[in-house]
């Protein structure tokens, strides 16, 4: 079959070529209509349940994402509480609020709220607090005293110290907030002050990371290329023989993110790092090919029937380890989390692309050098490849190790598989989008430091949503039949005006708050003109609308905001929340100011009328729709807004936890039900959702892998072999995880099918080179010896060429990228180690029942 | 179906055009008096029942107020209260405002569920008048003498007039126009600008009737146009020179409102 497939390339070069030249060329042209998406939302399909609910909730309650600005001086006694800094502050808030894309309306500075406070005896006063600039340092600290003595601005807009203090930026959408930031750091640099300013916010740590991920696509993929480049040049020493795989991988890379692209498919994080998995792998069979040919060639043989020699013997093997490969990453399809299916579908099929280049354009490509060339590259390979090398040698000494104490080894290998499976117990999971720049990073600096004088730069949202208008309407009808009735028996037929009165307008509204509005109206209209003794009845139906108007506005019920004051205090008191801002904070505030401004009267007013008055008067002030953030317009629904001073998704998941607990000692008022939302939260859903689904598509992809090795190896003892290294490699690398107590986030998670599609790949060739050899030899050891050269130098070879071309990602500035780089190199070494050295060392243990020596098979060397 | 007579109410206006109307003025600040006391002053007296309804996204709230005024003298002091009867929970809310030109008007405020009258500090006139998009200077009128004003365009119906705040940082627009009709004095339009020229806020009077021959803008709609918020404000039953007495505009009537002027017959 490969021999065939091989012959024909032979025989069409020029026609492979230019159609690799095409393919190429159409997945370069696509390249350009790229679409960086680094929307970590994007990681739920867009339908997804909580996903909507998060959208719902940012709608419900007028919600945006928000980059916030924070300014700290440490020189001035008094932080930026002084005419300067505040000067600037005014000036800067200004300009943000006129930046195309901020949300001016919603944008929370000292310069755009309101005080509230007493303005002497029984007097309320309502205005901004920082309207203009102070000019004296009196006027600076009488802001700050303002400031801080809200609760609503207290650790949000001042630090809890006095010193610092903070501008949050809604911003339209998410995707701008890199551009935005940007002009906020050019109006920053205008400023005369010596304050220091700090950018962050998960927005803005999204967006930069997208920028800066698409420049180091830029970097690493073509720094990989360099280096495999390097690495195989150091092999075979001939450039001319060793361009073959690397165009070919190139046009692997180029062909593969063209069709991404080109299908529509926007690059995320996962799928930015498509060009660096692709290079290394896609050489890997090349490597095989290489090898053998250049130890094969003979200038008198010709590189026609070299090339089909070596494609006959190869082929399957090849074949076996692409599509287990192409499995490993494709089973990702079975995650639930869109960005990592199409990571691992269109690895996969970058896989297979690769073979199928790999078996039609290396041949095409060796019939086509001149064959004066291929000679020096025979004098060049046999000197490195000759079995005096260190690596050859260290090789040979490890197969005699192997063997000889194969007890020892399988022990060892056992035993570290114990300590993995308590490392594996230990696995934190956790993501930060934050963390994924450096510690040293602007925004991990604005981080650190924001967070420290804040209440916390990231948000979650708890809402609490009544089902309060469900049966208001049958509760309205009772009520109001009870009132007829009682009239009736009293002799007074109210029945017939009520139906003139409720039926019109029963039929003109599709809203009961609209329908009671509208009826209450009309009742006291014609309260003006009733008898006498239908006046009594009037009043009970006009107080009787009234109270099923109120009724609705659930959240202005004193008792239910007390629930909520006091649910607030609980959440607040865990270290990872700085603080909750609700309702009930607004309307103590409010109530406090207009009876005293004393802490004593920070309390819910005792009526739902109260309530609402307090409301009302707050609504007097210069930025009434704060409001509709914490409670909607219904008052039906009410927002909790958490700041918490950690975007990890382990502290969210706290958050969350701490919550029920909460609930369900102190049940939510009867009807409501608690749900979250905010970017945090999405975080933690998706996840959750990662953790399980990589479970599931490991376990899909071992049993598929594994069915495949019982097919190949027509044996299951030997197929199950097969998946030791892997399996072993697999557990090493995630006891590892667990035991350094890195973090189980989205790369690390994608490792393991990384490490399932590769590691299975020198298990395969071991154990179809080990019974090539016992055939041929009919005996264990002599099968071991042979194979501790030629076959373990390949698999060698190939895990340094795939550990050293993701070296790359150890200099690119962003976390994700060294951690995947890292545990790359690692999972190469413990997965060629368990192939070269447990493998054998089995092998040795189970000789009798699986090698058994005997006599050289008269049977024809295996060419598959 | 109050709101319903509107329309027929309307048919008398284009007759009732007063002669000093016709005549083109040329001065802005009698244009501006003359507009402020069309708008402001009608009659001596005047009471009319408000419907506001504030539209913001798909959320919707309703407001219902009675306006009792009083003028002390023509285009100088007045007199207000506005009593709310609608939500139900606010019933009974009541603003008193004693308007003096050239100082800060006083204003009180009567909570009947906290039972508690409180002075409101007059810090600032452009907040929020009872979350609405109106202000409350827009209720009870700016007074000229804060802005400069220019006529920059006469057109066959209107006086087109621009005007700049002597401190600006008083306010927080740059500049606003006016658009005042030439024959019933009425603004019709007045569009908010910042510094950079972006219009943001507008008023518009959406509906005109001629009640006891002073014309009137009987629907006004503020537009926040920031954020696609927006108020309307219907007035109804709109009458002047009733002969309000000047007690019910005491401090006493904050807690017991004057039921006789608030009915809407």
């Amino acid at each position: 079959m490969g021999r065939r497939i091989a012959e024909f390339a032979m025989d069409h070069p020029r026609a492979v070529f230019i159609a690799t030249l095409l393919i190429t060329l159409l997945g370069t042209a696509l390249i350009p209509l790229i679409q960086i998406d680094t929307d970590p939302e994007n990681m739920l399909p867009s339908e997804q349940e909580d996903r909507v609910r998060h959208n719902l909730i940012k709608e419900q309650f007028n919600l945006h994402d928000m980059i916030v600005v924070g300014v700290v001086n440490e020189q001035n006694s008094n932080g930026v509480f002084n005419p300067q800094s505040l000067t600037a502050l005014h000036a800067l808030s200004e300009g943000i609020a006129g930046i195309d894309g901020v949300i001016r309306r919603d944008l929370l500075s000292l310069a755009t709220v309101d005080n509230i406070e007493q303005g002497g005896v029984g007097t309320i006063r309502f205005e901004q607090m920082m309207g203009t600039p102070p000019q004296t340092t009196e006027q600076a600290l009488a802001i700050r005293e303002a400031t801080l003595s809200l609760p609503l601005f207290a650790d949000t807009l001042i630090s809890s110290d006095g010193g610092a203090t903070a501008i949050y930026v809604p911003i339209e959408a998410k995707d701008q907030s890199y551009r935005i930031a940007n002009e906020i750091r050019d109006l920053i640099s205008e400023l005369d002050t010596q304050d220091d300013f700090h950018i962050t916010g998960l927005p803005v740590a999204e967006d930069t990371f997208g920028v800066e991920m698409f420049i180091q696509m830029a970097i690493s993929a073509p720094l990989a290329a360099l280096v495999i480049f390097a690495l195989l040049w150091w092999f075979f020493r001939s450039v001319t023989l060793i361009i073959a795989p690397m165009l070919m991988a190139f046009a692997v890379v180029l062909t593969t993110m063209g069709a991404l692209i080109g299908m529509g498919y926007t690059v995320h994080i996962m799928s930015s790092m498509i060009p660096i998995f692709l290079m290394p792998i896609a050489v890997v069979d090349s490597v095989h090919i290489l090898s053998e040919f250049a130890d094969r060639y003979r200038p008198e043989k010709g590189a026609r029937k070299t090339m089909s020699e070596v494609m006959g013997h190869l082929f399957t093997p090849m074949l076996y380890t692409s599509i287990t490969s192409g499995i490993g990453f494709a089973s990702l399809a079975f995650t639930p989390i869109p960005p990592v299916q199409v990571f691992g579908l269109f690895v996969g099929a970058g896989i297979i692309l690769a073979f199928v280049l790999t078996i039609i354009f290396i041949p095409a490509y060796a019939v086509a050098i001149n064959p004066e060339r291929l000679s020096k590259l025979r004098a060049g390979s046999q000197e490195s490849s000759a079995d005096e090398t260190g690596l050859a040698r260290s090789l040979i000494r490890l197969g005699t190790f192997a063997t000889a104490r194969a007890r020892f080894v399988v022990i060892v290998f056992a035993g570290s598989l114990l300590v993995a499976g308590y490392g594996i117990s230990q696995i934190v999971v956790n993501d930060n989008p934050v963390r994924w720049f450096q510690s040293q990073h602007p925004i991990r600096v604005a981080d650190e430091v924001l967070n420290r004088h804040f209440a916390g730069t990231y948000s979650a949202y708890f809402r609490l949503e009544s089902n309060v208008a469900e049966q208001a309407p049958a509760r309205f009808k009772t009520r109001v039949d009870e009132i007829l009735n009682n009239a009736e028996a009293q002799g007074i037929t109210l029945s017939e005006t009520w139906a003139e009165i409720s039926d019109p307008i029963a039929a003109d509204t599709t809203e009961f708050e609209a329908y009671l509005e509208q009826v209450s109206v009309e009742v006291e209209d014609a309260l003006f003109f009733a008898d006498t003794e239908k006046l009594a009845g009037l009043e009970q139906l006009l107080e009787a609308t009234d109270e099923a108007r109120g009724d609705l506005n659930f959240w202005q019920r004193p008792e239910n905001l007390a629930y909520i004051a006091e649910m607030q205090e609980a959440l607040a008191e865990s270290p990872q929340v700085g603080k909750v801002n609700t309702l009930a904070d607004l309307v103590r505030t409010v109530y406090r100011e207009l009876l005293s401004g004393d802490d004593a009267d920070y309390q819910i007013p005792e009526t739902r009328q109260g309530v609402a008055q307090t409301i009302l008067s707050f609504q007097g002030s210069n930025r009434p729709h704060d409001l509709w953030r914490m409670v909607t317009q219904d008052y039906q629904a009410a927002n909790l807004w958490l700041q918490l001073t950690s975007g990890d998704n382990q502290d969210m998941q706290q958050v969350i936890d701490l919550a029920d607990a909460y609930i369900a000692e102190n049940p939510l008022p009867n009807g409501v039900t608690a749900s979250w939302g905010g970017l945090n939260y999405i975080n933690v859903v998706w996840q959750n959702a990662m953790v399980k689904g990589m479970a599931q598509s490991l376990a899909v992809a071992w049993v598929m892998v594994a069915l495949m090795m019982f097919l190949l190896f027509r044996s299951i003892i030997f197929g199950l072999l097969a998946m030791v290294p892997l399996t072993v490699s697999i557990a090493l690398i995630y006891g590892v995880v667990g035991l350094i107590g890195k973090a189980y986030d989205m790369p690390i998670a994608v490792l393991s099918s990384l490490t399932l599609g590769l590691s299975v790949d020198f298990a395969i060739h071991f154990i179809e080179r080990s019974r090539e050899y016992y055939q041929a030899t009919g005996r264990f050891t002599e099968s071991m010896r042979l194979m501790f050269k030629e076959p373990a130098r390949a698999i060698s070879r190939n895990a340094i060429v795939i550990a050293v071309g993701f070296l790359p990602l150890l200099a690119a500035p962003l976390v994700p990228y060294n951690t995947v780089g890292i545990f790359l190199a690692s999972i190469m070494a413990a997965s060629a180690l368990a192939s070269i050295v447990l493998l054998p060392a089995i092998l040795t243990l189970l000789q009798k029942w699986l090698m058994p020596d005997r006599k050289p098979s008269t049977t024809q060397e295996s060419t598959s | 179906m109050m709101y319903r007579s509107l329309l027929s109410m309307m048919i008398g206006l284009a007759l009732l055009t007063t002669t000093a109307a016709n005549a083109q003025l040329t001065d802005a600040d009698e244009i501006v008096e003359r507009a402020n006391n069309a708008s402001y002053y009608a009659g001596d007296d005047g009471r009319s029942a408000a419907r506001m309804l504030i539209v913001d996204g798909d959320n919707q709230q309703q407001r219902q107020f009675v306006l009792l005024r009083k003028d002390v003298e023509d285009g100088g002091d007045q007199r207000y209260l506005v009593v709310f009867s609608r939500p139900a929970d606010i019933r009974g809310t009541v603003f008193r405002v004693e308007k003096k030109v050239g100082q800060a008007d006083d204003r009180w405020l009567y909570l009947p569920a906290l039972d508690l009258v409180r002075r409101i500090s007059s810090g600032d006139k452009r907040t929020s008048f009872v979350g609405s998009n109106f202000f409350y200077e827009d209720i009870s009128g700016r007074d000229l003498a804060e802005d400069q004003h220019e006529l920059i365009e006469t057109d066959a119906d209107y006086y087109i007039i621009e005007s700049t705040p002597r401190d600006p940082s008083s306010v927080e627009f740059a500049a606003f126009q006016t658009w005042i009709d030439r024959e019933t004095m009425l603004p019709m339009r007045t569009e908010y600008r910042r510094d950079n020229g972006e219009v943001y806020r507008r008023m518009e009077v959406t509906q005109v009737e001629v009640i006891d021959g002073y014309p009137t803008g009987t629907e006004v709609r503020m537009s926040d146009l920031d954020s696609g918020g927006y108020t309307i404000t219907q007035f109804a039953f709109s009458e002047y020179d009733i002969g309000l007495p000047d007690d019910i505009f005491s401090e006493r009537s904050l807690r017991n409102p004057p039921r006789q002027w608030l009915r809407r017959d």
